[in-house]
């Protein structure tokens, strides 16, 4: 039976593995607040999927689902939560974005997307263009703009 | 020549189209507000030293100071005059060896995009005048440095002998991303004339008649799936490249030309790293000439490639690349028996190693090491007499890039 002792003390192993990432999951969300993906007002869509989103960072798609121009805000590739933002919300790493932008601006497929300097900045810029979409920090939400859930 | 006269005009006559069209939709859209808004305007410059051993590339490189004659200059402009439209247009100037006359200044794309649907799970839409082709990883932006891996795109696919052949169609493209539950799917179909220019006469041997190719109906496309966000790509092109023969006289004879290159890609992405691999097969046809037999030869390239970022700004690459021009005379021995030329002219394996730093993002420094055993995709023009060639060469290589 000693098998079976084995996948008894693999059984508990596997739940201490599994609290252990629960833990520091519950942790780092406590810790870091989410980038969140943030439109102007206007903006009729309130939910995009992960994928829809990542094809407006890229410059694949223009306007929102309703038909709006979209238009994009990123901070610079080298900034934390942009960084954050690519790799968490869109699961894409930001050299991989800016290739995207270089290959779709350089062939006719697209047009580069609003650079801004700061998160303040980020904003400004959304609360004041129709269409826009970004991302924020929490902390720098105000009532111009609204969140866009994303699954 | 007569040829190459009737595609400066094509080319002119796009450009007029072109700026036409954004007169047009620029005054049109006046009426809206914003609308200027949306212009862009982007541009790069990219100016290459390059150093032989033996053997020319891109100019007079086996000299004591080597060649400058690598320089890439291109300036594009962008517009969204309606939230579902684009208008696009770039002029490039290219300098790769030769006296300096082809390097002045052509339409690279100039096109009316119209995305006719854009919804979560997909777009799909048209674009119309001249686009670029998709083909490989890299063809639609091999011009752009920064797009490149290296200073030198894998010869063995992205060579220079047929460049103006898959670099470009004018007719119409459709294009369509699908999202599916682990993926995407994005597929672009074009149908229109390619470009044919001088490089494809003089690599097919045809320079030294009188007569010209005159582009035909092709047509290419690309089937591309991106998995979990593009960690891992993979895209299948296909092209169909046809051109027709005009020859004034008998010799060689009115002919026909058909070009058809296939290729496989493959790239798996990592934070700090990426590995990419492209197989290729190109069958190339010449029918119906009188004065030599009809010629069917299909060649084989493929290259592997791993990429490694570090300090943030800082790239190496290593990469292996190999062509073959007729898949049945692999070592060309049959070639060199024919009185042809030597063997190692039907083939090249390149081992390349590359280092890029970008300090600023508008700005690029490169460099890199090839160590090429053959001469299958050495350009002609440097290299007018094959039998002069050596068959095992050294090339280094520094650039520098700027763009806006």
């Amino acid at each position: 039976m000693a098998w079976l002792k084995a996948s008894r003390h693999g059984c508990w192993m596997l739940l201490a593995m599994l609290y252990a990432v629960l833990g520091s999951a519950t942790m780092s969300l406590a810790q870091e607040p989410d980038v969140l993906l943030v439109a102007n007002d206007g903006v009729e869509t309130h939910h995009l999927t992960r994928d829809t989103t990542r094809a407006i960072f890229a410059m694949r798609q223009r306007t929102w689902p309703d038909g709006q121009a979209v238009r994009v805000f990123v901070l610079n590739n080298d900034h934390p939560v942009h960084g954050r933002f690519v790799k968490e919300r869109l699961s894409v790493y930001p050299h991989q974005l800016q290739l995207a932008w270089d290959r779709v601006v350089f062939s006719g497929m697209g047009q580069a997307p609003n650079r801004v300097r700061d998160q303040q900045e980020m904003l400004e810029r959304i609360a004041e263009t129709p269409g826009a979409l970004g991302y924020l920090e929490r902390e720098y939400l105000d009532d111009r703009v609204q969140v866009i859930s994303m699954d | 020549m007569i040829a190459s006269k009737s595609y400066r005009w094509t080319d002119t006559r796009l450009g007029i189209m072109t700026i036409l069209l954004l007169a047009v939709v620029g005054g049109s859209a006046r009426a809206e507000d914003n609308v200027l808004d949306s212009l862009q305007l982007h541009g790069f410059l990219s100016q290459a030293l390059i150093l032989t051993d033996d053997n020319d590339f891109f100019g007079p490189s086996s000299r004591d100071d080597g060649s400058f004659k690598f320089t890439e200059i291109g300036a594009n402009v962008s517009l969204r005059p309606h939230e579902d439209v684009l208008v696009a247009a770039q002029v490039l100037s290219r300098r790769a060896g030769g006296d300096g006359s082809e390097a002045s200044p052509e339409l690279d794309y100039g096109l009316i995009d119209y995305q006719i649907q854009s919804s979560q799970r997909r777009n799909f839409g048209i674009q119309v005048g001249r686009f670029k082709n998709p083909f490989g990883f890299y063809n639609q932006t091999r011009d752009v440095a920064f797009t490149r891996p290296s200073i030198l795109l894998p010869q063995s696919i992205y060579f220079d002998r047929t460049r103006s052949l898959g670099l470009a169609g004018d007719g119409i493209s459709l294009y369509h991303e699908e999202r599916l539950q682990a993926g995407t799917v994005r597929t672009q179909v074009g149908f229109g004339r390619t470009r044919i220019e001088e490089d494809v006469d003089r690599t097919l041997g045809l320079d030294r008649f009188p007569g010209s190719l005159e582009a035909d109906t092709s047509a290419i496309g690309q089937v591309r799936y991106e998995h979990d966000g593009g960690r891992i790509i993979t895209a299948l092109s296909a092209a169909s490249a046809n051109a027709d023969y005009d020859s004034p006289g008998a010799i060689p004879g009115d002919g026909d030309f058909h070009f058809q290159p296939w290729v496989l890609s493959f790239q798996y992405n990592q934070e700090k790293w990426s590995l990419t691999a492209e197989y290729a097969l190109r069958t190339l046809e010449l029918k119906g000439f009188n004065s030599f037999p009809d010629k069917d030869k299909t060649g084989e390239s493929w290259y592997v490639q791993y990429t490694r970022r570090f300090l943030d700004d800082w790239q190496w690459l290593v990469r292996y690349d190999s062509l073959v021009n007729d898949r049945n005379d692999r070592d060309g021995e049959a070639f060199e028996a024919s009185g042809a030329g030597p063997a190692h002219s039907q083939f090249a394996k390149d081992v390349t190693l590359g280092l890029q730093w970008t300090p600023h993002p508008r700005l690029m420094l490169a460099g890199e090491y090839h160590n090429v055993d053959g001469t299958g995709w050495l350009p002609t023009q440097d290299n007018p007499d094959p039998t002069e060639t050596s068959r095992y060469w050294n090339m280094v290589l520094f650039q520098l890039s700027l763009r806006f």
